[in-house]
Formats: structure tokens, sequence, C-alpha cells
């Protein structure tokens, strides 16, 4: 025990010592991160932090496929005119806040990583970004939508819109357009779903004579939803709006059912999962959610379809279309700093914040100032099985108008 | 790659304080406690809400959570310890999923699923330590305390107190017919163990400077008593030693550059593996239990075997008796 | 109201049916080798996989009916008896060599099973989840306000069943008798010339059989995914302990508690649905405070 002891005695010396050290080092090491970049430039590599194992792995596989199809892409077809190839560096997060921080340290060790598309879930996000924006790492997210990740700092993109955008779309859509005055929510206890419904509400009660009466939340994880259905089944609301994960609105849609409940219900992105009909075909008729719009006048959204099909063997969800896009952007934005010679951190933060009118899978592109998507909402409305786009709306002046 | 080694170190320290503190409550207690995440979530949340919202100094912060930890521990330790075994672990089981259950849903106090975000670094003596760029800082911080952790469980298993708990764990009843009131000891490890967890959690939260409740889950607690039972109960630098094996196994592919390579799933199997094959080969842990001149335990090994040839007896015959009384139902 | 409460009634039992078979191989394992079966839950995940595979592999296309419910319990009896081959194995592999190892060594070995297990499944079979289809018409049954499905009365009937052939196995044959002495005393049951080993087996093959049956019927309202198991398992060996752990009805009860508790336990006080869990966990601390061996178990004097 002693013996014990005394070796942590020897362990604290002996760091104590090197810190001393090193850290008259760092100061010299950190001035020439950038002059390593310059001589790499044939390999540039982009980051992904995901939870590719563990409960929330199914949009981590999703999204990092989507990435991975966009590099194989371009090293296979534009390499060759922009001089360089790319590489996807993929770590896996499991969901834990721990181990998406670890990765940022093992990415951003790597010089030639001069970007992270991703995190893919919005607790990590936040972890992760506070953490690049120090490290001058640009992050890209396809799907944390909170509404505060992009004011952490000027580094941090996402090509999901904010809840708080989807959520006021959402609101004033049921209210305007399907004239609803008494709605129903049922959401989960977490960051994504949560930020959906208090935006939603938000935007909802706005409207003269509009009232959320019935709000019921259940817990991550939860398979059952039974208990909450029978409440909402019980209060007069005219319609249900769960803005839940894929998986979970497969078991609420199928359960209400069972109960006999005959309200529509309306929903967000994640019913743009194609899950949601395997697991629920038989239940989808008439719900009516709100995602990213799609592009009707190019083949970019379809052609994105059929290769992620051929890719992955099933058809990609919102994120990845994202994800898709992001990786596109970073693309590009690399190709001009490599035209520009000035492969460093942040020139390339530039030249993805520089980014205009991009013409992505999920739309046109652009950025705020700070990072965030600019975007219209696409309505959608499920018939049977296929969902049928509405079309753009955007929100102004508390009142929805459908984009061009 | 210095800075992705230092934050496993980091992470190593951080699991250590709720290691050692599982450890006071299993290794030296022998209770099974499933619900160091709680109390670590406890530390993590006091240190994120005192320092947000009311702008208090981190140490501070931290003593509150140990005050709070001590508190809540001595609280849903009184009624709970006189249960037994299992019983006990599904209590704490329970505790542990009410504390990360409240966290998730009291949104007006802890901000709910959101989390909390922008926890100001930590400061000694006037500097900052950098959780980001000072890796290094913030590890020998973290070390510091640890030891002084460590000193502190070293001095104590061997006082009065200490003894009178590894007593309670070796024979509760022999211990009580010599005067030693085993509830009173039980309570003071259970409550030690969740102050130590609530350090962690202080540091932790001035270490991701971002925090959210789906951190703290029951899977945590299992991965802390693994390290525990891993590294060797009862012996300190065997819990250390768990956390930093347990830590290396689930950044193994990261480590070697292996990620591309290896499944992520497979890590997790493999993971598993380790857990079995060690098992059957050290079932006391890679350290084992020191050995110390007072043990408990050295009866000659014919007076064991004395004893359980009685035991066996008394017992042929009550299982006669039940059995034709069809006392049935057991399985 | 009263509609609702009885609504919230019958969610509760369905959801009770199911922690309670889950429960019972927990249980099963406590009574004999006084160690939580960690890995439980994902012998009942795989034991859905192998019975989703069979089902459809019979089932093929055909509408519901009476063929595919034939396939439906053709699958359950291939799963139970793949299960039970399985749980057999887990024994001999990890548990068996540490009979006599410190009490938390074979809880760690368990610990390990189940990461092996769950992740092995979501490396073989992906990340999302799959439905098994019913294999009957599942619309409703209307009775006023209040509705039920036929899924839920096959589980609570299945259920039922299992546990009431399991009672009648354990209390009323030789080889139930030879379990019932087994987990008394081991050592005094192995001198009256039963064969420990084999009834420890038996004892995993039941109980895993029992997961699988359990996993089926689960799959029908969860869906089938790698990770199905852990949660369910959690809330099994609750409900296992609060019943009075090593007694099958108390399984039973607590199974059915626990499922009542979280469905009525928050939906007729008027808190957020939430804390549905918070609410469920005190209650049963309180009862394990009155009744420190649960609601069935006997209490035990020490002696010495």
């Amino acid at each position: 025990m002693k013996k014990s002891l005394r070796l942590l005695f020897v362990c604290t010396f002996v760091l104590s010592v090197l810190f001393v050290s090193c850290s008259k080092k760092q100061d010299s090491s950190s001035s020439a991160s950038t002059s390593n970049a310059k001589d790499g430039a044939q390999v540039i590599k982009f980051g992904f932090i995901g939870p590719l194992s563990g409960d929330y792995a199914n949009y981590g596989t999703y999204c990092r496929d989507a990435a991975l199809l966009a590099i194989n892409e371009f090293n296979s077809s534009r390499s060759n005119v922009a001089g360089f190839k790319v590489e996807l560096v993929d770590i896996d997060s499991a969901g834990d806040n721990n181990k998406a921080l670890a990765a940022v340290e093992k990415l951003s060790s790597d010089k030639n990583v001069i970007g992270i598309v991703g995190p893919v879930i919005t607790s990590e996000t936040f972890v992760v970004a506070d953490r690049c924006q120090n490290e001058g790492l640009t992050v890209m997210t396809p799907s944390a939508s909170h509404k505060d990740i992009t004011n952490i700092g000027d580094y941090i993109f996402r090509t999901t819109i904010s809840d708080g955008l989807q959520g006021e779309v959402a609101g004033a859509y049921f209210a305007q357009k399907l004239g609803y005055k008494r709605l129903a929510s049922l959401y989960t206890m977490n960051d994504y779903s949560k930020g959906l419904n208090d935006g939603m509400t938000l935007s909802f009660e706005a409207n003269p004579g509009c009232k959320v009466v019935i709000a019921e939340t259940c817990n991550i994880g939860d398979k059952d939803f039974r208990s909450q259905l029978t409440r909402i089944k019980n209060s007069n609301a005219e319609a249900i709006y769960i803005p839940n994960y894929t998986e979970e609105m497969a078991q609420i849609l199928e359960q209400a059912a069972q109960l006999n409940i005959k309200l529509p219900f309306v929903s967000g992105d994640g019913f743009s999962n194609p899950i949601i009909y395997q697991n629920a075909g038989a239940y989808t008729d008439g719900v009516v959610y709100v995602a990213p719009p799609q592009v009707k006048e190019t083949s970019l959204y379809s052609d994105f379809v059929a290769s992620y099909n051929k890719a992955t063997g099933h058809d990609p969800d919102s994120f990845a279309t994202n994800m898709f896009d992001a990786t596109n952007i970073f693309l590009q934005s690399a190709e001009k700093i490599v035209k520009d010679g000035k492969v460093n951190r942040s020139s390339f933060r530039d030249a993805v914040a520089s980014t205009k009118d991009y013409q992505g899978a999920s739309g046109v592109i652009n950025f705020a100032s700070n990072g965030d998507l600019v975007a219209n909402q696409g309505i959608y409305k499920v018939n049977g099985t296929t969902p049928v786009f509405v079309g753009e709306y955007k929100v102004l002046n508390g009142k929805i108008v459908e984009a061009n | 790659m210095v800075n992705f080694i230092l934050l496993i170190l980091i992470y190593t320290v951080i699991y250590s304080f709720m290691a050692l503190g599982q450890n006071v409550i299993t290794g030296y207690g022998g209770m099974l406690s499933l619900c160091q995440a709680g109390f670590f979530a406890i530390g993590s949340y006091t240190t994120g809400i005192l320092t947000v919202k009311c702008g208090w100094g981190f140490w501070p912060t931290m003593f509150v959570g140990m005050f709070i930890a001590i508190v809540l521990g001595i609280l849903i330790g009184i009624p709970t310890l006189r249960l037994k075994g299992d019983y006990l672990a599904i209590v704490t089981l329970g505790v542990g999923e009410i504390i990360k259950n409240v966290i998730n849903n009291w949104i007006s106090l802890t901000n709910g699923p959101m989390g909390i975000q922008r926890i100001p670094m930590v400061k000694v003596f006037g500097f900052k330590v950098n959780p980001y760029n000072n890796k290094f800082g913030f590890l020998l911080l973290s070390l510091c305390i640890l030891l002084l952790c460590a000193l502190f469980l070293h001095r104590f298993i061997r006082t009065r107190n200490g003894r009178a708990l590894e007593a309670v764990r070796e024979d509760e009843l022999a211990s009580l017919s010599s005067g030693i009131n085993s509830t009173v000891y039980k309570v003071m490890a259970f409550a030690i163990g969740a102050c130590l967890a609530s350090i962690g959690g202080s540091l932790y939260s001035v270490l991701t400077l971002s925090i959210s409740p789906g951190t703290y889950t029951f899977m945590m607690s299992v991965m802390v008593l693994c390290m525990v039972v891993l590294g060797g109960m009862g012996n300190l630098l065997g819990v250390i030693l768990g956390a930093f094996i347990i830590q290396l196994i689930s950044y193994l592919p990261e480590l070697t550059g292996l990620s591309r390579v290896i499944p992520p799933q497979c890590k997790e199997i493999l993971f598993g593996v380790i857990l079995v094959v060690m098992m059957i080969f050290r079932p006391e842990g890679l350290l084992g239990r020191p050995k110390r001149q007072t043990n408990f335990m050295s009866d000659s090994k014919g007076t064991v075997l004395l004893y359980k040839a009685k035991h066996v007896c008394s017992n042929i015959s009550s299982l006669f008796s039940n059995i034709k009384k069809g006392k049935g139902g057991k399985a | 109201m009263l509609q609702e409460f009885f609504q919230h009634f019958i969610n509760g039992i369905t959801l009770g049916g199911i922690y309670a078979l889950v429960a019972l191989g927990y249980t099963m394992v406590y009574g004999i080798l006084k160690f939580i079966n960690f890995a439980h839950g994902d012998v009942l995940m795989w034991g859905a996989y192998i019975g989703l595979f069979v089902y459809n592999a019979i089932r093929t296309t055909h509408a519901p009916g009476a063929f595919s419910v034939f396939a439906f319990f053709v699958a359950m009896v291939v799963a139970a008896i793949a299960s039970a081959v399985m749980g057999m194995s887990i024994e001999k592999i990890a548990y068996k060599p540490l009979r006599k190892a410190p009490r938390l060594a074979p809880l760690l070995s368990a610990i390990g099973v189940s990461y092996i297990l769950s992740n092995s499944a979501q490396l073989f079979f992906g990340t999302h989840s799959r439905k098994l289809e019913y294999p009957f018409d599942n619309s409703p049954i209307a009775m006023g306000s209040i509705s039920i499905t036929p899924h839920q009365i096959l589980i609570l009937a299945v259920s039922g069943i299992t546990m009431f052939a399991l009672m009648m196995f354990v209390n009323k044959t030789r080889l139930g008798k030879a379990m019932r002495a087994t987990s008394l005393d081991q050592d005094a049951a192995s001198l009256m010339g039963i064969n420990v080993n084999n009834i420890i087996s038996l004892t995993f093959a039941i109980g895993s059989a029992l997961a699988a049956i359990g996993g089926m019927l689960v799959s029908l309202d969860f869906k089938v995914y790698a990770t199905m198991g852990t949660m369910l398992g959690l809330k099994a060996f609750v409900a296992a302990v609060v019943g009075g752990i090593g007694n099958i009805p108390g399984a039973m009860l607590g199974g059915l508690l626990l499922g009542l508790l979280e469905t009525f336990g928050v939906a007729l006080l008027h808190i957020p649905l939430g804390f549905k869990d918070t609410v469920a966990f005190v209650v049963l601390i309180i009862i394990l405070l009155v009744r420190p061996s649960g609601i069935l178990g006997k209490n035990i004097r020490e002696k010495v």
C-alpha cells in the first residue's frame, strides 16, 4: 500500500517536471503548426465525429456513409483537376461526449485535418464545437439543430436548420395553413426534440386563439408511449405534433392507431428517414412534416439518392442529405484554398464562410454571418408511404408565405 | 497526439475519483452500489449551475458539491443500507436513475436536456487552467487532488473507523456483537464514496466546459464498478490502474490508428472478451486485495472445512423439511 | 375519467406482462447461482433476431392468417431452442469457471458477455430496427373509448401460459424438485445425488428459452434492434428483485407492478410524464424498504 502511494507520488512529480519543461516548449510549437500543412497539400483530411456504435449508431452511420460518398465521388472524378486527394478520418463517439471530445484531440493533432463534418448529436456538438473553435478547426454539423450552436463561434457552421426556424415555420404553418387551434405535442426530453417543440410552441401560440393544449414528454429510449397517448386522446386537441427521432415516431404512430386515436399527426425532419415507412408504413398516411425542401429544378437530389442507395442499399434521411452537402461544401472550399495556395485551417474557414448560393442536394445553401443555414423549409404530406412535397415556406412578420 | 493521450490520462484521473469512491463502498464496505454516476452528476451540476448562474468560482462549488453529495449519501444511506446484496444494488440503481431523471426534467434548475454550456475555466492562484490548450496543467491539477484523496483513503482505512468498516464487510454479525454499529460505518462509507464521485464530477465540468444529462448513464456506474473489480477491490493503486485500462481499451482503435480498419463494435466486443477472460483467470482483479497482518479471514483450512461440513449437514435437514412441506415456488 | 383509468390499466398490464416474462429468467438464474445474469437481456435480443429471421423465412409473403400464425409459433419454438443452447454455452464458458470466485466476478463476466452479444448483433444485423410483422390482423378492438389490440391479448396469454407451465414444472416434477433443492443448497443437493451441473445448465436453458419467447413478444410491440435487451433487461431485473428475487410468482407480481406503476403512477397524478421513471423507482424503493426481501421474498434470518 505504501509502495503504491509512493508510486503515485513519483508519477505526479515526474509529470510536474515534464509540465514545467513542456510549457516552455509549447509556445514555439504552436506557431509552427500551419507550415506543416503546406507540404501535405497532396492529401487533405476531413474529420468525422458521430455515433457509429451504441443507441444512436443508426444516425451516425447514415451520415458517415453520405460523407464517404461525397469524398469518393470527389476522389474519382475531380481530384485530378483539383490536384489533391481527400481522406475522411471517421471516429466513433458512441453518443458519448467524452469520446467526442477525445476525437477532437485526435483529429486536431493531425495537421492535415482542416475541418470536421459532424458531429451528429446535439450535446456532442456543444462539447466539440467549443473545443474546435478554440483549436481553429472548422465544424459543419448536418444535424445538430439547437439554436445556440452556431453562436459558439465563427468556426461553427451547419447545413441543418436551427430548431427555432424549423419550429417557427412548423407552428405558423399548422396555425395558418392547416387551421389548427388546439394542438397536442409529444416530445422526447432531449435537446433535439425539446428544441423543436419549444420553437413550434412559441410560433404556434403567437397566432390568435391557438394553443398547445397538452404537451407530453417521454424519456430517451422509451418505447411505450401509450400513457402519453391515452392522455392526449382524452384532451380536446385537433392534431398531435411529434418532433422525435424516427424509431420513436414509428412507435408512436403504431400505438396511437392501436389506441384508436384518429387525430392527424404533424412532425419534424426526423420523419424524412425512410425507416419510418418500413416500421410503421400502415399508419403514415396523411402525416404532414417539416423538413429541408427538395430541389425541384435540378436532379441533384435524385442523383444523390440513387448513388447513396447504390453505395449503402437504403435511402438517405434528411441528415444524410445535409451531410452530403456539408462535405461537398468542404470539398469546394478545399479546392479554393488549394488553388490559392493557402492551405491552412483559418483560410479554410474563410473559404467555407464565403460559400454563396451553393446548389446542394437539399437546396440552395447560404450561411448567415453566425454560420447558420439560411434556408426555407419544405412542407411534406405523406400519401400512403410516399412523402409528397407541398412547397417551400418561410415566415415573414409572423405570417407564413410560400417562397419563390 | 500528445493532447489526445493527455486527455485519456485526464479521463483516467476523473474516472478514478468515481472508482476510488466505489472502492470505499464496495471494496472496503462490501456493498454493491450502482449509483456513482448519479453522485458524479451532482458534482458536475453543482459546479455547472453555481458557476454559470451564480458566478461563483470553481473551488467553492466543488466543496458545495461534496457537501450536497455527502448529505444526499447520508439521507439515502440511512434507510437503504440495511438492505443486503442485490436488493441494495437495485435501490442504488434506482437512486442513480432518479438523479438522472430529475436532472433531465427539472428544467428551471438544470436547463433540462439542453444542458449547461460555457462553464468558466478553473483558476488556481489566479491562473486559468485552460483544459483545451493546457492539458498538462489540468492533468496535474486533477492528479494532485486525486493524490490528496488517495492519501486520505490510505489513512482512513487504517483508522479505527476504517478497520470497523472492514470488519463489517467480513462479518456483519460478528462485528455487531463486538459492539460495532454497522449502520454508522456503512453510511460513512457510502457518504465518502458519494463525496469522491462528486469531486470527479466537479472537475469533469471544468474539463468539458459543457455538460448535459445524457452523460450520466447507468452504464457509467457499471463501468466504474468494472474498474474497481478489474483493478482489484480494496487496492487503491489497483483501482486507478483499472480506470486506466478501461480508458485505454475504449480508445484503442484511435490510439493504434486502426479506427478505419476495425469496426467500432469490435472494440466493444474486445472489451467484453477482456472482461470475461480477466474474470476467469484473475477473479480477484489485476492487483488483488492487499494482504495485511490483521487479516480477518486468517482461519486455518481445517476450521473452514469443519464449518462447511456443519453447514451442509444442517442444510440437508432443512432441505428435507422444506421440500416435504411443499414450500414451492423457489427455483 | 373512468375510461382513461381502464385504458391505462390495459396499457399497464401489457407492459407488465412483458416485464414479468423477462423477469422470470433473471429470477430463475438468481435462485440457483445467486448472481445477476446481466447478459439475459442480450440473450433475449438474439432470440428475437433468430425468431424474426425464421419467421420471415417461413412466412415469406403470406397474408396475415392461419399460416402466418403457425409460422410465428414455429419461429418462437426455434428461437427458444436456439436461445436455450446459447444460454447453456454462455454458462459453460463464462460462468462455470467462476463458481468459487468472489461474488462480483461472475457479475462482471456477465457484463462482458452482454457487451459481446449486443455489439456482435449490431455488427451482424446493422443498427436500424426491424419490424416483426403481425401474424394476424391487429386492428384494435374498441370497447367504448377503451381499446385493446389482439397482440396485447397474445402477449398476456402467452406470458400467462408460460408462467403457469413453469410453476407446474418447478413444483410438480422431479426435475423441478431437484432445481429447488439446488437453489436451497448446492452442496447438500449434490450429496443427495443431484447432478448440480446439469441442473444449472437446465436452469439456463429454460431461462434463455423464456427470454427468447419474451423477445418475440416484445418485438411485436417494440421492434427488433441490437440494444433492445439493455433497458428491458434492467427493468425486468428490477421487477424480479421487487417481487422477491428467486421467487417465480414474485417475478410475475413484480413485473405487473412495475408495468402498472410506469403507466399509472404518473398518468393519474398530474406530473409531466418525463418523471415516470422517478415515480416508479421511488415507489419500488419504498416497497423494498418496507419489505427488504421483496414482496414475496422470504426474510431469511441470519444465523451464526
